[in-house]
């Protein structure tokens, strides 16, 4: 009743002493339990799971009290896995325990948002009468106007407005760029749809349906590893989690799987109880090292020097002293390696190129696309044959395209790997590129080669991949010649093991062991060797050779594609399982065909002006045995030549606005789309049409609009961040140099002034405040993971589990798709009457898994603009595509799923099946759109839920009747059954209420190499090797060569060790800051323990765990020779910028390397930098992007753009900072007011628009 | 009735009342509150000094005022206790235990003020409550001199009208007639005493009312058994 009275009956209390009196049993009040008991006490509880791009991709029980979610706790309810197999579970992080803060937080936005000066501007010319896209238009025109807002974007001043006004200026901004400048100059940035796809498609859909571009993001996060379409032509499959528990053997390098892949970590440590040997490799003492049996600390960028080395022994022992059966079997039949490769004569030797086809020998009785069909020599015929499987089959016709070891003639065969001692062989001397510095660039090695005679009467010598690679490791076999090494302590030979000591500073010995046990791990279990690998080495620019060196050794080893082998690279939440049912919904295919997809390093890189800086030498990249005829060529001229050839996309395509060339094309007599295709043509090569990255600083070609949703893209991925605050957004940066480096591109237009503020618009859609929608000129609150109905998959299992609605959207937020949605809606009323029906062109690149990947045979470069050939749509140059848009029906068609389900069908990576029959479901399933329109009567996407489902019926993972129905297609172009891969589950439909229920696993589908099977766990390249379906690459197998021109050209052919490269940042460091004591570091940005991408790092709990605010990790002695202490502010700063961050001073670090921590953004205790007299920076405030050349490459089957599949990637590792103690003192916080003057210095002092 | 007798006749009850009751109210409506809100976790510069002196010299006090003035004066008389004696005692007591407290605190209020991080944590009430206390100490001192004057002249009328005006007070019988004519200070000193008892509930003092006197003598072990249904 009261406490107080409770205690006045103290003395009636009985106590019950017992041991002795040592302890006593008292009846006394015990209320006050239940405060802690009512902590944990709740109302109900809601499955949902965190949409940040960790992984994790855990299943998660929120709790809801009073109406508000008051925590969340781990789910354990996963299904089981098989008996000897460790569970999913449980799942989940520090980081995600914490996600509930962020609901209640003072980060979290509110209300719909907006610049404040730019809503007095809009609702300035509304009140003198114009309508919203004429408001928008004479804001525009006006360039005092547009200053007024630009200027100050990253400096607050927002302001409240409703949903209504704030839909309308936002649709209103995109009627008018697409009237004046062309709807691709609307972009759209949004990542990794895996962890929340209905939100990702929600704005994909939107702006699909209007014809903006949407730009890819794993190339841009520099986590597609290029190496990867290069070698399998596939964009990235690994392994789940689980099946590192069936390796026996693990190398792990560049994934901190503790850290970075916490709930799944589990499954490494468990198999060592089994005897399986972990070997780490690691610059830095990183957690994941704690796990190793071996730790080799590799130097930072010089992995594929190990990797290579350890390939050379495995070469010497397994393929050269002695020869393993399975090792030579699968060598044979899934790798190139028999392959014949045509030697080209240079200076008096020859130097590796092409691929030998059925074309140069005639045909070979090949009528169907013989040029695209590789040859090997058949021990069984001892003659060359054409093996089944390669990307000719795949084509125009049936039922050959597998990897059976089985001639075109369905005749037994059996590939020659090598043909040293056979008859009629000659040895030559052939030379490899080679980019050590201090040694030779070519280096000459004997080569066992056949002449053939070819059909047009020459006579060439070839020689098998395998030969070539054997020679290319530097393997002396008894051939004579230079360059190669019978012993491992042949240091002055590359690829020993004795050099690679020199490049990674690894002990030769653990090299040496490392490759053998490798191999012979592998050679004893078939192929149960891993290697789990991770962004740390792929954000290199030469990570695709770093990779290749990695599947190199496990294509030696036989171990893709094998349960408990083969690579497992983990780096954001790639693996959208369901992504055939989700495709269509997010880019409007249902009602459009084709969607615009750009290349976001591409589009970056030329339109944040980063081009303009380029201090790379695109010549010095070159390699002495190529053809170079593109010598002289900046790396901008190269991706300028790549747009204009159809191998990448561009945004915007033209110089014009499409609408308008559509409509010229129409003017002048086009009838239809070859007419207008034509026409494109002939305006390109007479001049009059140009692709836009030829003059990217054209106002015509600037993008517009930009709309950031799901993202942090200023924030944290922006590498280069300075050049977009300066360039795109005209805000506050702090670039510490001119441009002019760019001056002598040949293909890109030069303006002597850089133009800043590109942007016209920014929207950021987002529930937390951080560093996008600060330099944002409009925020608009969206629901966080507890408050929206999504789906969600990872990499890491192989279950689909739901975001579910725990708490309705707070405050006036919605979900991503409503907030579409009701853009979409004012966008249909204002396009009514600025707009009205059009016909957009659009110019496709030429796309991997499709016919046209076969555009441009042999590998070599054909530019119609040098003379080699005419510009012919889809074979020499871009698709030319024309879309009907009726732009006041884009509300109608958003909700409502679009007639080409039926029309056209479904696809996914080359097969094609029909969806009447899911349509006809989904239509009762969801009910019909009843609003009077386009959809009218079409199964409804109005609401989060349909969507959901939606998704899943479409698609083989989640519908077995759909899988049946792609496997079926599959099995018609293999000639092989492979339905009893899914056969089990073909009654199985999985909806959205399911996996609210408990998570699923998915069901097989041919999207995916692995299968899901109660016998073995998922791995990529499952289907490759036990199903024989080829590899989605030229021959059809894993390659270790690649043979197109621009390989060729820059030297990597085969692959080979380059070290990083020199961005010649440092050279423009202020001589105030070289004056004092400083560091010179590599500038390493991996991933946090107490955050997940720039999500967790602004947490409160998270903050309170470590440091609460930027830091930067340093090595002991590198700290102790200038000065500086542990918690020492420190500026990190080169010609990109400067960032400032607390110093860690750690033993982890080896010197000559800085760690910042990947998505240290601005938001949190940045202070001002002392050198750019603006805010502090961020991670990326001094980096730059460069674009490598080769990653450009199209119209070449693996090599040929997909989105997100190929294409140039953002890397940024090869920096080097100069970093200086700042004194407590000299720190500024810049707490001032804004004044005109601070206002108008947007560079750092001294610093131009250049 | 004059001012005087408001301050010494009625504003004593209100003083008890409120100290009474605005505990109880507190203790069984606010037990989160029920605290002595240490900042020791922010700052520990100088606390072992300044916290021990103070509690020491406070508690030491209170004793003291306790016993002196609410023991009967025929009490002292049947121990032996000669008034003079008394008030030696109280005066050499006093003037230790009070210098300790002041020491203590001056420290204490220092922190208060000055350190960053304990001033940001500090309510309004936290750094009141501790000014008062420190006024009230120092006026209790500053009686010394006229105690030490009327020790000297072998006059201890003084402190008995001061006790027996206490025992009027707490036999409801309130006589503040006795204090007519004791000096300014003592009746500056009893002033600020009292108001400590009136600003009590709604401070950290309530923490006294829970010193963890028995945690002395527990057992190792204690069982809470569910209250029987």
């Amino acid at each position: 009743m009261s406490h107080f009275l409770d205690r006045l009956t103290y003395f009636t209390h009985p106590r019950e002493p017992f041991s002795g009196d040592h302890g006593v049993m008292t009846i006394e009040d015990r209320k006050w339990e239940d405060a802690y008991r009512n902590r944990w006490r709740h109302d109900k509880v809601v499955r949902s799971t965190h949409g940040v791009n960790c992984t994790g991709g855990c299943s998660w029980k929120i709790f809801v009290k009073n109406g508000l979610v008051s925590f969340e706790m781990q789910q354990t309810d996963y299904p089981r896995t098989r008996d000897d197999l460790p569970n999913h579970e449980p799942r989940g992080c520090q980081r995600g325990a914490s996600f509930s803060w962020y609901l209640y937080s003072p980060h979290r936005i509110k209300h719909p948002m907006i610049r404040g000066r730019l809503l007095d501007l809009y609702r300035a010319e509304r009140k003198t009468g114009k309508d919203p896209v004429e408001a928008w238009a004479a804001i525009q025109a006006d360039p005092a106007k547009r200053l007024k807002y630009t200027s100050v974007r990253g400096l607050g001043g927002f302001v409240r407005t409703n949903w209504d006004e704030i839909t309308e200026i936002v649709a209103a901004a995109n009627v008018h760029t697409i009237n004046k400048w062309g709807p691709d100059r609307i972009y759209g940035f949004s990542p990794i749809p895996a962890m929340s796809m209905i939100s990702y498609a929600a704005g994909s859909r939107y702006l699909s349906l209007i014809g903006a571009a949407c730009g890819s993001f794993y190339d841009w996060y520099c986590d597609l590893p290029a190496a990867s379409p290069q070698t399998w032509g596939e964009q990235t499959d690994v392994p789940e989690a689980a099946d590192w528990y069936n390796s026996t053997y693990l190398i792990i390098t560049g994934a901190n799987l503790p850290m970075t892949r916490t709930p799944d970590a589990h499954f490494a440590i468990e198999t060592r109880y089994k005897g399986t040997k972990i070997v780490s490799m690691a610059p830095d003492y990183a957690e994941y090292v704690k796990f190793a049996d071996l730790w080799m600390p590799v130097k930072q960028g010089t992995d594929s020097a190990a990797f290579l080395a350890m390939g050379h022994v495995a070469l010497r022992e397994f393929y050269i002293d002695k020869q393993t059966p399975y090792f030579q079997e699968y060598a044979r039949k899934y790798t190139d390696l028999p392959m014949q490769v045509v030697l080209r004569e240079h200076e008096g030797g020859y130097v590796t190129d092409r691929n030998l086809r059925a074309s140069d020998l005639g045909g070979m009785n090949e009528t169907n696309n013989p040029e695209w069909k590789t040859i090997v020599w058949d021990e069984m015929s001892n003659a060359f044959v054409v093996p089944n499987g390669s990307v000719g089959f795949r084509w125009g016709e049936e039922g050959k395209w597998n990897l059976l070891e089985k001639q075109s003639s369905q005749a037994d065969m059996r590939a020659e790997l090598t043909c040293q001692g056979k008859d009629g062989v000659e040895i030559v001397s052939v030379a490899f590129p080679h980019f050590t510095e201090d040694e030779p660039d070519l280096l000459s090695r004997n080569v066992p080669a056949r002449r053939v005679k070819l059909a047009d009467g020459g006579e060439v010598l070839v020689a098998s991949v395998f030969d070539l690679q054997i020679a290319q490791y530097g393997i002396d076999r008894g051939l004579g010649g230079g360059n190669v090494a019978s012993s491992y302590d042949q240091a002055d030979v590359a690829y020993t093991p004795a050099w690679a000591e020199k490049v990674t500073g690894v002990k030769r010995a653990d090299l040496i062991r490392t490759g053998r046990e490798f191999a012979d791990n592998a050679a004893k279990t078939k192929g149960k060797s891993m290697i789990i690998m991770g962004a740390a080495i792929n954000h290199w620019y030469h990570n695709d050779l770093s990779y290749r060196s990695i599947m190199n050794l496990l294509h030696m080893c036989g171990c893709v594609g094998q349960s408990g082998g083969g690579w497992a690279h983990y780096v954001g939440q790639e693996k959208l399982r369901p992504q055939a049912g989700w495709a269509p919904i997010a880019f409007g295919l249902d009602w459009h065909r084709p969607p615009r997809h750009m290349n976001s390093t591409s589009y970056w890189y030329f339109h944040t002006d980063q081009w303009r800086y380029e201090a790379v030498k695109a010549d010095d990249l070159l390699s002495p045995a190529g053809k170079n005829r593109n010598k002289g060529y900046s790396l901008a001229d190269y991706n300028v030549a790549a747009t204009r050839m159809g191998w990448l996309p561009s945004a915007p395509h033209f110089n014009r606005n499409p609408l308008e060339l559509a409509a010229e094309a129409e003017k002048a007599g086009a009838s239809d789309e070859a007419g207008a295709a034509k026409y494109i043509a002939e305006q390109l090569k007479s001049g009059a049409l140009d692709v836009s990255f030829a003059d990217p600083d054209n106002p015509v070609n600037w993008p517009r609009n930009l709309i950031v949703w799901r993202a942090n893209l200023i924030g944290t991925s922006a590498k280069g961040h300075e050049y977009f605050l300066k360039h795109l957004l005209g805000a506050q940066n702090g670039v510490l140099h001119e441009g002019g480096d760019g001056n002598n591109c040949k293909e890109v237009k030069w303006h002597e002034k850089g133009p800043t503020a590109k942007l016209d618009l920014m929207v950021d859609i987002n529930f937390r405040l951080n560093s996008t929608g600060a330099y944002s000129d409009i925020i608009l609150p969206t629901a966080t993971w507890y408050e929206k109905h999504d789906l969600n998959t990872t990499d890491m299992h192989p279950f689909i589990h739901p975001l579910s609605e725990a708490v309705s959207p707070g405050w006036e937020s919605k979900s991503d798709w409503q907030i579409f949605k009701s853009i979409a809606k004012s966008f249909s009323k204002l396009a009514a009457k600025h707009l009205g029906t059009r016909k957009d062109l659009v110019a496709l690149p030429m796309q991997h898994d499709s016919p046209f990947e076969m555009a441009q045979p042999l590998g070599q470069v054909k530019d119609w603009k040098r003379g080699d050939c005419e510009p012919i749509p889809g074979k020499t140059m871009p698709l030319i595509k024309l879309v009907e848009r009726d732009f006041a029906s884009t509300y109608n068609k958003f909700i409502g799923l679009g007639p080409l389900m039926v029309k056209l069908g479904n696809n996914i990576k080359g097969i094609d099946w029909n969806t009447e029959q899911e349509y006809k479901e989904l239509a009762s399933l969801n009910r019909t759109v009843t609003e009077p329109g386009v959809s009218q009567g079409m199964p409804s996407l109005e609401e989060d839920i349909a969507v959901c489902d939606s998704v899943m019926r479409m698609a083989p993972e989640t519908n077995g009747e759909v899988a049946h129905k792609s496997w079926t297609a599959l099995s018609k172009k293999t000639g092989i059954d492979h339905h009893h891969l899914y056969a089990g589950r073909h009654e199985d439909k999985i909806t959205f209420r399911d996996i609210q229920a408990q998570p699923r696993k998915i069901i097989t589908a041919p999207t995916w190499s692995g299968i899901e099977s109660e016998h073995v766990s998922y791995t990529a390249g499952y289907t490759n090797i036990h199903e024989h379906i080829p590899f989605r690459t030229l021959t059809g197998r894993a390659h270790f060569y690649q043979d197109h021109e621009w390989f060729l050209d820059f030297g990597e052919g085969f692959c080979t060790f380059r070290p990083p490269v020199d961005m010649k940042a440092k050279e423009k460091v202020p001589a105030s800051v070289m004056k004092k004591p400083h560091l010179t570091l590599s500038w390493i940005t991996p991933h946090s323990k107490w955050g997940i991408h720039s999500t967790y790092q602004d947490n409160l709990r998270m903050l309170n765990l470590f440091r609460g605010g930027p830091y930067v990790w340093i090595s002991e002695d590198d700290a102790k020779s200038v000065g500086i202490a542990d918690n020492d502010w420190v500026e990190a700063i080169n010609a990109n910028g400067a960032t400032m961050a607390r110093a860690v001073v750690s033993q982890r670090v080896p010197r000559g390397m800085a760690m910042m921590y990947h998505a240290q953004e601005k938001n949190v205790n940045v202070p001002g930098s002392p050198s750019t007299g603006k805010r502090g920076g961020i991670l990326n405030s001094v980096t730059r992007v460069i674009v490598k050349p080769t990653n450009m490459v199209g119209g070449y089957v693996q090599l040929a753009y997909g989105f997100n599949y190929y294409g140039t990637v953002g890397c940024q590792r090869d920096e080097v900072v100069v970093l200086h103690k700042v004194e407590d003192q000299n720190i500024d916080w810049l707490e001032r007011p804004l004044t005109p003057e601070r206002e108008a210095q947007l560079n750092p002092p001294g610093i131009g628009s250049k | 009735m004059d001012l005087h007798q408001i301050v010494f006749g009625v504003y004593p009850y209100l003083c008890l009342v409120t100290f009474a009751l605005g505990s109880w109210i507190r203790f069984d409506h606010e037990q989160y509150t029920w605290k002595s809100d240490s900042s020791q976790l922010l700052s520990k510069n100088g606390m072992r000094l300044a916290s021990n002196f103070f509690h020491i010299g406070v508690i030491a006090i209170f004793f003291g005022h306790f016993v002196g003035l609410l023991t009967p004066h025929g009490v002292f008389r049947a121990l032996g206790v000669s008034d003079m004696a008394h008030q030696g005692i109280a005066i050499f007591a006093g003037a230790i235990f009070g210098t300790l407290a002041l020491i203590g605190g001056v420290i204490l209020w220092m922190r208060r003020m000055f350190n960053k991080r304990v001033r940001a944590a500090s309510r309004w009430m936290d750094i009141n409550i501790l000014g008062w206390i420190m006024l009230t100490l120092v006026m209790g001192l500053s009686t010394l001199p006229f105690s030490i004057g009327h020790a000297e002249h072998g006059d201890a009328t003084v402190m008995l009208r001061l006790a027996e005006w206490v025992q009027s007070v707490v036999t409801l019988q309130p006589n503040p007639e006795l204090l007519r004519n004791v000096d300014t200070v003592y009746k500056m000193h009893m002033f600020l005493g009292m108001s400590v008892f009136l600003f009590f509930p709604f401070t950290r003092l309530v923490h006294i009312w829970s010193a963890p006197v028995g945690y002395l003598f527990r057992a190792y072990q204690i069982v809470r058994a569910k209250r029987p249904a």
